[in-house]
């Protein structure tokens, strides 16, 4: 038996798509294989066929040398077979022992004191440091993907599908999640890794599978191949330049706040930025980072010393209305819950922030709004079948350059953009980092607040790395690396 | 139009699929209730309730839900017939669509900057506004108006009842706003995501306060017309009105969470509760029957549209 698991000639179509063509797809024992597309190109869909939640039109699973065909993820599960989502599904709650219960306990009795007994002698099985008698409510996203995990390795799970663990973590928690995949690779354990981010493939993966647009690129061992070749065989088209970079003249001073606190968390936070730079926020999940956004943008209350943009000085920004008719625009953290109205069309979406550019006496004129929204969609090559689709039926990266799209419509003079490649595939990501790059030739002012430093670092003119709330020291030049970044971001100074 | 479009556009509509499909029914099983006549009667009992429910409407899609809106009607009722008794009937209407954006207005100020759930606060006004009704009548009605102000409960132009083109025209009114209007827009947006609405620019307070008022007025509206017609204004007006206005709102396709519902749903939720109203009476059906019947087509309704 040289695979675990074995899917082949696997093709699986929806109204209208084919969303897996014909794909191959193995796993030896003990093995991280990781899998890589783009998003829409079908990784979602394999899985959910592996783990039960779809069944395949045509092609066999073989699980340790046996064909099987799983009804439902618990009977999945039950074969050994854990799936580790995103959203990662728990009872915020209930404790980290009856968590594990849920669905794994099969007794309709049950002893709280054995059940955290066991799920205790579980955990430092697994050098996992959290308490089964913790409510998960009170613990950090890492630490609830170990819950998720611990839930998985309950059953003596033999393969473990983990759905993009590192999307929501930070660069030091996904460190430490990744000597836990070395763990369970030693005790025989395979694990299906799917990730957007390439430079983790590198380091985790020891195999990689590639999809694109629901049909199988190849598989290759991770020691054979290069980032580049794998961008190719994502998008299907060389990408020269992942991070574009142009060479901008900074001018004078755009920008500038001093002494700024936002809330309980950040302290004493001074900056400034000149027209056409790209001024980087970097620091792990809690430093305060996206607060300083969302505290000069008026959304959460702040206060400063002096706050100037351009020659203008701000005393108080009390509304993000206020904030963007002061020339402040900001992309949110996150599309769905803060950037868009899921329910509305692409056109409503844009109008909204632009409402002024159409209106007359409070009456919208849509022929003008249409016109609008059509010449962004354009401009941004956001793929839509028309200015009327919800945006809620967009892609992640469709999604985003809506938000983009309605943002810097009404050019700003600084824009601070939070996040704003989270959860988007490689070819949106160089679309927005070459927005970026065209705002700062433009004269505006970027912020550009990031949990991913490889962007960082390759995007930004100069660092501010956050610690706890806390300015931690502005990087510069040569000094941007992400060992500096991750030094100053952990506490550590950097000599 | 084809098959196919009509289809779609039926389940788009289901409120209109549904009162057909109450007309049907009833013009099948008695001949006395197909008839012109018989379809005034079902408007003009139904624009009360519409005109509420189109205030309702426009709340509900942001997010929100006005549960005093039967309190509204009454305390305007008896504001408007005190003044009737002593001024002009142009005060006294003024005076009582006053009071209605007044209460609109408090809702809103307390739901927007207070940030309490508007149940809460629409649950408390309603109570108060109930209250001060009665301690403003002693809980006896007002009556001995103008002949001249009954027009407007019972007179007609060009044989429509005054309170039908009252309701047509504030549908009209609240068409063009939600779909036209940058207040229609927003009120959308707020339901569907304040947060995005507010990181857009949206002043989310004052529009909420305006959503409020709204409703507010549009009660007094329905409490003007209610008092015309009956001659007098009582303390006990509107009792349970909110939940026939609620019951509109959702059957027209509305979604309690926000962001979702038109006027159009609403007025055919309005003519299918009325409907139903009429036809059960016409069929000699217990009233005691017709409370649940009312509830069993609220629940198909609702089942129907989780389908979409």
């Amino acid at each position: 038996m040289e695979y675990i698991l074995e899917a082949k000639g696997i093709t699986k179509t929806f109204p209208g798509v084919v969303a897996l063509d014909n794909v191959n797809f193995n796993l030896k024992k003990g093995e991280v294989h990781a899998l890589l597309g783009e998003n829409g190109a079908g990784k979602s869909t394999l899985i959910k066929i592996i783990s039960g939640v779809y069944k395949a039109d045509k092609g066999t699973i073989l699980y340790m040398g046996k064909t099987v065909s799983f009804n439902s993820p618990t009977e999945a599960m039950k074969a050994g077979i854990a799936t580790i989502h995103q959203e990662l599904n728990l009872f915020e709650d209930l404790t980290v022992a009856e968590n594990i219960a849920v669905g794994n306990v099969e007794s309709f009795l049950l002893s709280k004191r054995k059940l955290i007994n066991i799920t205790d002698k579980l955990l430092k099985n697994l050098n996992f440091n959290i308490h089964a008698n913790s409510t998960v409510r009170n613990l950090n996203t890492s630490e609830k993907q170990l819950v998720s995990i611990a839930k998985a390795l309950f059953l003596n799970s033999n393969v473990i599908i983990m759905d993009e663990p590192t999307a929501t973590i930070t660069e030091h928690e996904a460190k430490i999640l990744f000597n836990i995949i070395n763990d369970l690779k030693k005790k025989g354990i395979s694990i299906i890794f799917i990730s957007h981010r390439l430079e983790e493939v590198f380091e985790i993966a020891d195999r990689v599978t590639v999809l694109r647009d629901g049909k199988f690129v190849g598989t290759t061992d991770v020691g054979h191949t290069s980032e580049q070749e794998l961008i190719s065989m994502m998008v299907g088209r060389k990408i020269s330049e992942m991070y574009p970079k142009y060479n901008v003249p900074k001018k004078k001073e755009i920008f500038s706040v001093h002494d700024l606190n936002v809330g309980r968390i950040v302290k004493n936070v001074s900056f400034s930025l000149k027209e056409g730079e790209i001024f980087g926020i970097a620091g792990l999940v809690g430093s305060g980072k996206s607060e300083i956004a969302l505290g000069i943008y008026g959304y959460i209350p702040s206060k400063w010393k002096q706050l100037k943009v351009g020659d203008k000085v701000i005393s108080k920004i009390k509304s993000p209305d206020q904030a963007l008719q002061e020339g402040i625009a900001m992309v949110p953290e996150d599309r769905k819950t803060m950037g868009l109205v899921l329910e509305l069309d692409v056109m409503k979406n844009i109008t909204l922030q632009n409402v002024k550019e159409v209106e007359k006496g409070g009456i919208i004129n849509w022929k003008k709004a249409d016109d609008i929204a059509r010449e962004e969609i354009g401009k941004y090559s956001i793929k839509v079948s028309s200015v009327k689709q919800k945006v809620k039926t967009l892609s992640g990266g469709n999604q985003q350059k809506a938000v983009l799209a309605k943002v810097l419509r009404r050019v700003p003079k600084v824009v601070f953009m939070v996040e704003p490649t989270r959860g988007i595939d490689v070819g949106a990501k160089v679309d927005v980092y070459k927005i970026v790059n065209n705002l700062a030739n433009n004269g505006i002012g970027v912020v550009f607040i990031s949990s991913e430093l490889p962007e960082i670092v390759r995007l930004c003119d100069r660092v501010l790395v956050m610690h706890r709330g806390r300015p931690m020291g502005i990087l510069e030049g040569n000094e941007i690396t992400q060992e500096n970044i991750l030094k100053l971001a952990t506490g550590v100074d950097v000599e | 139009m084809n098959w196919r479009t009509i289809l779609r556009k039926m389940r788009e509509y289901p409120a209109i699929v549904g009162f057909v499909g109450i007309v049907i029914f009833f013009a099948l099983l008695s001949d006395r209730f197909f008839t012109l006549s018989n379809f005034l009667i079902i408007l003009r009992q139904v624009s009360i309730q519409a005109i509420i429910a189109f205030g309702m409407t426009i709340v509900i899609i942001s997010g929100g839900i006005d549960l005093s809106v039967g309190s509204t009607l009454a305390l305007s009722a008896v504001i408007l017939a005190d003044f009737l008794k002593s001024g002009s009937i142009f005060t006294a209407v003024f005076m009582a669509l006053l009071v209605g954006a007044a209460m609109g207005a408090a809702n809103g100020l307390i739901i927007a900057k207070g940030k309490i759930q508007p149940f809460i606060v629409t649950l408390a006004t309603m109570a108060i506004g109930r209250s001060l009704t009665l301690v403003y009548t002693q809980g006896m009605p007002i009556t001995g108006f103008p002949q001249s102000f009954r027009f407007i409960g019972r007179g007609d132009v060009a044989g429509i009842p005054v309170p039908i083109i009252i309701m047509l025209s504030l549908f009209a009114l609240m068409w063009f706003v939600l779909n036209n209007t940058k207040l229609g827009l927003y009120s959308y947006a707020i339901g569907g995501n304040e947060i995005a609405a507010k990181l857009s620019g949206v002043k989310v307070d004052r529009y909420k306060i305006i959503i409020y008022m709204i409703s507010g007025v549009f009660s007094a509206v329905s409490g003007i017309i209610l008092t015309a017609r009956l001659n007098s204004a009582q303390p006990t007006f509107g009792y349970g009105y909110e939940l026939d206005a609620i019951a509109a709102v959702v059957l027209g396709g509305a979604s309690l969470t926000g962001g979702k519902g038109h006027i159009l749903g609403t007025l055919f939720g309005a003519l299918i509760m009325g409907t139903l109203n009429n036809g059960l009476n016409i069929l000699n059906v217990s009233p005691f029957y017709q409370q649940a019947v009312k509830g069993i087509i609220i629940l198909i309704a609702v089942l129907l549209e989780r389908e979409n």
